[in-house]
């Protein structure tokens, strides 16, 4: 039977090499596009809508000795402590229930394990393995600049009187922290 | 019991402590490479780019053989037809184009919704709030208009070498049903972005439906169409799903039924090397083949860069698909058009009956199309012996550019001249020329007070936007003045433009075209455009 492979590895000629080229650089470009088409198909935040920014005048917080006030439109609940402000999202860090503000115990549980919270986010018991998530609030004067912000551990942010509107970003989320 | 699996018996481990670490790594990539092309291993596929002869038995058919993507491809083509001639590839690239429509049109179904309400808003969004938002569309639409072209010039090149003749008429049908879905795809997609255009292009196109005979069928057609008597909500829905689900399940369809009947009975050769009835596929001399792999493959590979390129650069410099304003059905625009591979049913539509015109006469003409080489039945393939047929098919080509042409604003709709004069100066669908002026010029503009369209030159600086549309009015003005009266012309004609600031970054301009009416007084038209700083169009399409 005639031989009809080669033996020894040939020499890269200058067709192969081209070939090469070619297919590195149709490569580069193939993943240049999925690049782009990554990019187009990220979604969309815009103002207004969870997931971007909710702009809110001071009027609409709630006074020190007030429950916090629901904002369901952002997911978060407004929760004005005497350390300062705070926008608490509404989802339990257990297993992803909505809990609810109860009156009479003057603080939140959640109805589907029983875990409960003060009004600053903070666990009290329950299965529930950290305290609330809370999303960065800035505090804006009325030339639009930072005045305040959230610290990265979470806590409550004081306003200077200067505030003229909050600014809740619902895209940045700050995990409460685990329990002991 | 005891399991006859051991972690140290896995192929690549035992590769590694028999024959070392190097060509364990070797014989592994060479096993893949060989499962994945499938059938060529690393020498192969090196011989193969490296452009050596095979050698027997041929490894480079294996991957047909043994895989399922080149398994319908021949592995083999007559020499004769691989050249730009005789196809220049246009089945090729026709077939590229519905992948390209495909492709981008489901990126595009991530930002819009088929609802009247939100259609439009997500059009906006799209081309003003996405990332490649406007270029995927513009990507789109000329991908659309360019399958259209190709189909079509498929078409002819496939008349002009006879090649529908025995044994490939079936292949023919299957063909002009393609065409008639690829047109019907552009139709369907034309209606949604919901705006002006789409809207009443779409609404005199779902009429021809309502047109067909017997007026039962022709509304049972209408209302299936539309969803309902007008063209609203469910029309729209109904539109896209056949535009995103019904029709391209049937054109892949029939896309898969056409090109097995072009293997089957192989790629007509030219019609100087291959008579009518002639077995080309399945009996190719050994000295006249060319490989798939990996010639053809290759050439394949070049021409989508090369229209993939073509495309791209077209999009970012040369064209930008439009969109004009919301739709409104109460409200049909001056000089409504059809896309332009339907001007010619425009054009036979403003000659008379809708149901002769729209319905019968297009409806002969496809079943002629689909029957015709059954018909055509002639010996001869050899351009020389079919000059009846050629003269026939270039008279049907320049009927069909003559009924175009009838189809566009040139013929039988045209208004009064003050309307044609302010449909191009300021039209409510489009920019129009008013909206070429910057901002800036027509600030300085507020100081000159009315400006008389015959002298303008003195008052306005020349070499601005503002002169040069000051002339095309001037021009026009002047034509209309010179057609007599009787033929619609404007006697007394004079032409005005004012601009006045209306807010801190508004300003509007005036036009007001005036003329005798022929009884004593005069009649004017007067249009009222405002421009806001930040709105810069730059273009009057």
């Amino acid at each position: 039977m005639a031989e009809t492979t080669v033996n020894a590895p040939a020499p890269m000629n200058r067709r192969e090499f081209l070939s090469y080229i070619w297919g590195a650089s149709i490569t580069l470009m193939l993943g240049g596009g999925t690049g782009a088409v990554l990019w187009y198909a990220f979604p969309r935040f815009r103002e207004g809508e969870f997931g971007g920014q909710f702009r809110l005048n001071t009027s609409v917080i709630p006074p020190e000795t007030a429950p916090p006030e629901d904002h369901p439109e952002g997911r978060f609940w407004l929760s004005n402590t005497g350390q300062g402000v705070l926008a608490i999202y509404k989802v339990c860090t257990h297993l992803g229930c909505l809990y609810k503000w109860t009156p009479a115990n003057d603080r939140f549980e959640c109805p589907c394990h029983g875990s409960k919270f003060q009004k600053d986010g903070t666990y009290i018991e329950g299965p529930a393995p950290r305290s609330l998530d809370r999303f960065i609030v800035r505090g804006i004067d009325v030339d639009g600049n930072i005045i305040a912000e959230t610290p990265d551990t979470g806590e409550a942010v004081l306003l200077p009187p200067e505030t003229a509107q909050i600014l809740i970003d619902t895209g940045k989320r700050i995990n409460g922290k685990p329990h002991g | 019991m005891e399991s006859n699996f051991d972690l140290k018996d896995l192929p690549f481990l035992k590769l590694l402590r028999e024959k070392g670490l190097k060509t364990a790594v070797l014989e592994t990539v060479d096993d893949v490479v060989l499962r994945l092309t499938p059938g060529l291993n690393v020498a192969d596929l090196r011989s193969m780019l490296r452009g050596d002869p095979p050698g027997r038995p041929n490894p480079r058919l294996r991957p047909h053989a043994d895989g399922f993507w080149l398994h319908i491809r021949p592995g083999y083509y007559n020499r004769h037809i691989t050249g730009l001639y005789p196809s220049f590839r246009l089945g090729w690239l026709s077939t590229y184009f519905f992948v390209l429509e495909a492709l981008t049109g489901i990126f595009l179904m991530l930002f819009y919704t088929p609802s009247t309400r939100l259609a439009y808003p997500n059009m906006l969004q799209i081309l003003s709030n996405v990332p490649f938002g406007q270029f995927m569309r513009d990507l789109h639409r000329l991908g659309a208009e360019a399958m259209v072209l190709f189909v079509a010039l498929h078409m002819i090149r496939t008349y002009i070498t006879a090649s529908y003749k025995k044994p490939r008429q079936f292949t023919w049908v299957t063909g002009i049903i393609l065409l008639f879905f690829t047109l019907f795809l552009s139709f369907t997609g034309y209606l949604l972005p919901w705006d002006q255009l789409a809207y009443w292009a779409v609404t005199i196109g779902a009429s021809m439906a309502e047109a067909a005979p017997p007026p039962i069928m022709g509304q049972f057609a209408n209302l299936m169409l539309k969803g309902a008597p007008d063209l609203g909500p469910n029309g729209l829905l109904r539109f896209y799903l056949l535009h995103v689900i019904g029709l391209p399940v049937l054109t892949l369809i029939f896309i898969f039924v056409h090109y097995y009947k072009v293997v089957l009975h192989g790629h007509s050769l030219p019609p100087e090397r291959e008579k009518v009835g002639e077995d080309t596929a399945k009996r190719v001399p050994v000295d006249e083949r060319r490989y798939f792999l990996p010639d053809i493959a290759a050439s394949e590979i070049l021409w989508t860069g090369v229209v993939t390129l073509l495309l791209i650069v077209a999009v970012t410099f040369l064209y930008s698909a439009k969109l004009e304003n919301h739709a409104n059905p109460l409200n049909t625009p001056f000089h409504s058009v059809a896309p332009w591979y339907f001007y010619w049913a425009q054009g036979l539509l403003k000659l008379g009956d809708k149901t002769l015109m729209g319905v019968i006469i297009p409806s002969i003409l496809l079943v002629m199309f689909m029957v015709m080489p059954y018909f055509d039945t002639g010996p001869f393939r050899y351009y020389g012996r079919r000059r009846f047929a050629l003269s026939l098919s270039m008279l049907f080509i320049t009927i069909m550019v003559i009924f175009s042409w009838m189809g566009t604003p040139y013929f039988a709709v045209q208004s009064s001249l003050d309307q044609e004069i302010m449909f191009e100066l300021a039209p409510t669908e489009k920019p129009g020329l008013v909206r070429v002026i910057p901002y800036e010029e027509l600030e300085a503009a507020i100081s000159y007070g009315t400006i008389n369209a015959d002298a303008f030159r003195e008052i306005v600086p020349r070499g601005t936007e503002l002169y040069h549309v000051m002339e095309v009015f001037a021009r026009e003005l002047e034509h209309a003045r010179q057609v007599p009266p009787e033929k619609g012309g404007l006697p007394g004609v004079e032409g005005f433009f004012t601009v006045e600031q209306v807010q801190p970054d508004l300003v509007a301009v005036n036009l007001v075209i005036s003329w005798d009416d022929g009884k004593g007084g005069r009649q004017s038209n007067e249009q009222f455009v405002p421009v806001h700083r930040e709105a810069y169009i730059g273009s009057e399409e």
